[in-house]
């Protein structure tokens, strides 16, 4: 069953801009762990950034749950987005709130003007916050500001607020770019195990080709807008892979 | 010999020597009448406008003012209220600027503006008038509006503020990190939301920083508002030097600056404490 579904999607940033996205189309299913590769500049974040519509597309359609993304507006686009988790290449964190306060911030799209003002999240979102700072390990970090913590557990802090939501499906930005290839493959592993346990569908960009064969199982292969393979990762050869990164776009 | 300015016209030591001859003689034409201006300005202003007369001598300088110099203690209990009133003045004047300040630094800030073409326009404007008009002028304004007293003085401070804290605030919010914010909007925040936890964290050192610094200006500003009949130890002022009582004048001055120090001290640790 395809959660989410991709037609034919285009995006120009501005009206005589270069065209980023030149007609994609995928479908990502509820058990999958995709992974999106290509060098630099392929539209990689451009492709995930449409999905929660943080970049809007100029042509095509997203289908997410069911809904069409591209048509929602207002409110209804803040009660999808809340349903997708996003984790992001440098983890977004807000340095100058406290690690507890980052994660919880994952549930504003479920708390009201009053309770947001006050900072007054429901006993069972602090709850929450502290059960899933306890999966990530950080329990012992809860009241440190977000700067305090070196580069992997911030992004454990941006893998706990993202779970905070209860995430339908899980989008990820090269999650691990910032980090050292040891801290990426336990990150990645990580996020791996949560999402298997939660039973989320994950479509993660990611640089690093070694890192998305181990842990995805299925690859999107993008080059200069378009999509040039797509399938399970036990089947990419090393012709694939050459194919992708043949072209390097600045 | 400097080329770099203008270069030598022809070639030859004649032509050399003559160039120079030429740049010298600007040179000088300029400092000539550069001396004019100044000696017309000075005979204008200072020679013409002066009441030579009156003055009567270096000796009678000196002795005018001298009678500043005997401190006239017996004013000191009755300047302890107008001191207070003064620091009152200048701290509600500064609560009030700050609040007057969100909606113009939310309208003024290029990335969070409602409007680019009608609110982002007013807001820098309000930014300017409000730094434009002198704080005695907004004074003389609200005295004429609610008469006299501390409110109107409270009015003109808050208005005087709102300029500063405003433009500092939206430059601040201009500068944010966007990361955190992307974050914000992809949990499905709203935008007080996007704001209150996205951006306010972000800026608040600046703006308890700003605002500290404000309450600081405005107490030496809450010193003479009383000049224009906005209470406070300006008040007091204007009246020792209407009753011709120099040494009363000079003990209120010292109050001011007893005022200004004590402020200056506070908010150098309260500065201190936020960032």
């Amino acid at each position: 069953m395809p959660v989410l579904e991709v037609r034919n999607l285009k995006v120009r940033y501005a009206a005589t801009g270069p065209q980023i996205l030149k007609g994609v189309e995928f479908a990502v299913d509820d058990s999958d762990f995709c992974a999106v590769i290509g060098p630099s500049g392929a539209g990689k974040s451009t492709l995930i950034r449409c999905i929660n519509r943080l970049v809007e597309p100029s042509e095509g359609e997203i289908i997410l749950f069911g809904q069409h993304v591209c048509r929602l507006a207002g409110g209804d686009l803040r009660r999808l987005r809340r349903r997708i988790g996003m984790i992001f290449q440098e983890f977004n964190l807000v340095n100058r709130m406290s690690v507890m306060d980052n994660v919880l911030s994952g549930r504003l799209g479920y708390t009201g003007a009053w309770r947001s003002l006050f900072k007054a999240f429901p006993r069972e979102d602090i709850e929450r916050a502290l059960h899933l700072l306890e999966r990530v390990g950080l329990q012992d970090h809860v009241d440190k500001r977000a700067d305090e913590l070196s580069g992997g557990q911030r992004q454990r802090v941006g893998i706990a607020r993202a779970l905070m939501q209860q995430p339908e499906i899980l989008l990820l930005d090269e999650p691990t770019s910032a980090l050292d290839p040891k801290i990426s493959r336990s990150v990645m592993a990580l996020i791996k195990e949560l999402a298997e346990e939660f039973k989320v569908p994950v479509l993660c960009n990611i640089h690093d080709v070694q890192l998305a064969l181990e842990s995805c199982n299925r690859i999107i292969g993008m080059q200069d807008g378009y999509k040039k393979f797509d399938g399970p990762s036990r089947d990419m050869r090393k012709e694939d892979l050459d194919a992708i990164y043949a072209m390097e776009v600045l | 010999m400097s080329t770099a300015t203008a270069p030598m016209p022809d070639r030859g030591f004649d032509a050399w020597l003559a160039h120079g001859r030429s740049r010298r003689f600007k040179n000088r034409a300029i400092l000539v009448l550069s001396l004019a201006v100044l000696a017309w300005c000075f005979h204008d202003t200072v020679m013409f406008d002066t009441d030579w007369t009156r003055m009567g001598g270096a000796l009678g300088v000196v002795g005018t003012l001298e009678r500043f110099l005997w401190l006239d203690w017996s004013l000191a209990p009755s300047l302890v209220v107008p001191a207070l009133e003064t620091l009152m003045m200048a701290t509600l004047g500064t609560l009030l600027g700050c609040v007057l300040s969100l909606p113009v630094a939310w309208f003024g800030a290029a990335n969070v503006t409602p409007s680019r073409y009608v609110f982002y326009p007013l807001g820098r404007f309000l930014m300017v008038l409000s730094r434009s008009i002198h704080e005695i002028i907004w004074a003389l304004l609200f005295v004429g509006a609610v008469g006299l007293g501390a409110l109107p003085g409270i009015l003109a401070v808050a208005m005087r503020s709102i300029g500063f804290i405003s433009k500092i605030t939206a430059e601040a919010i201009e500068n944010i990190d966007p990361k955190p914010v992307e974050a914000i909007r992809a949990v499905g925040g709203n935008q007080f939301q996007v704001m209150y936890y996205g951006i306010v964290p972000q800026i608040l050192p600046v703006i308890i920083g700003t605002i500290i610094f404000e309450w600081d200006i405005n107490i030496r500003r809450s010193a003479i508002m009383g000049l224009v009949g906005a209470g406070g130890l300006g008040l007091v002022f204007f009246r020792q030097m209407a009753m011709f009582n120099y040494g009363g004048v000079t003990l209120v001055v010292l109050a001011v600056l007893v005022l200004i120090a004590f402020g200056e001290v506070v908010s150098h640790y309260a500065r201190k404490a936020v960032i």
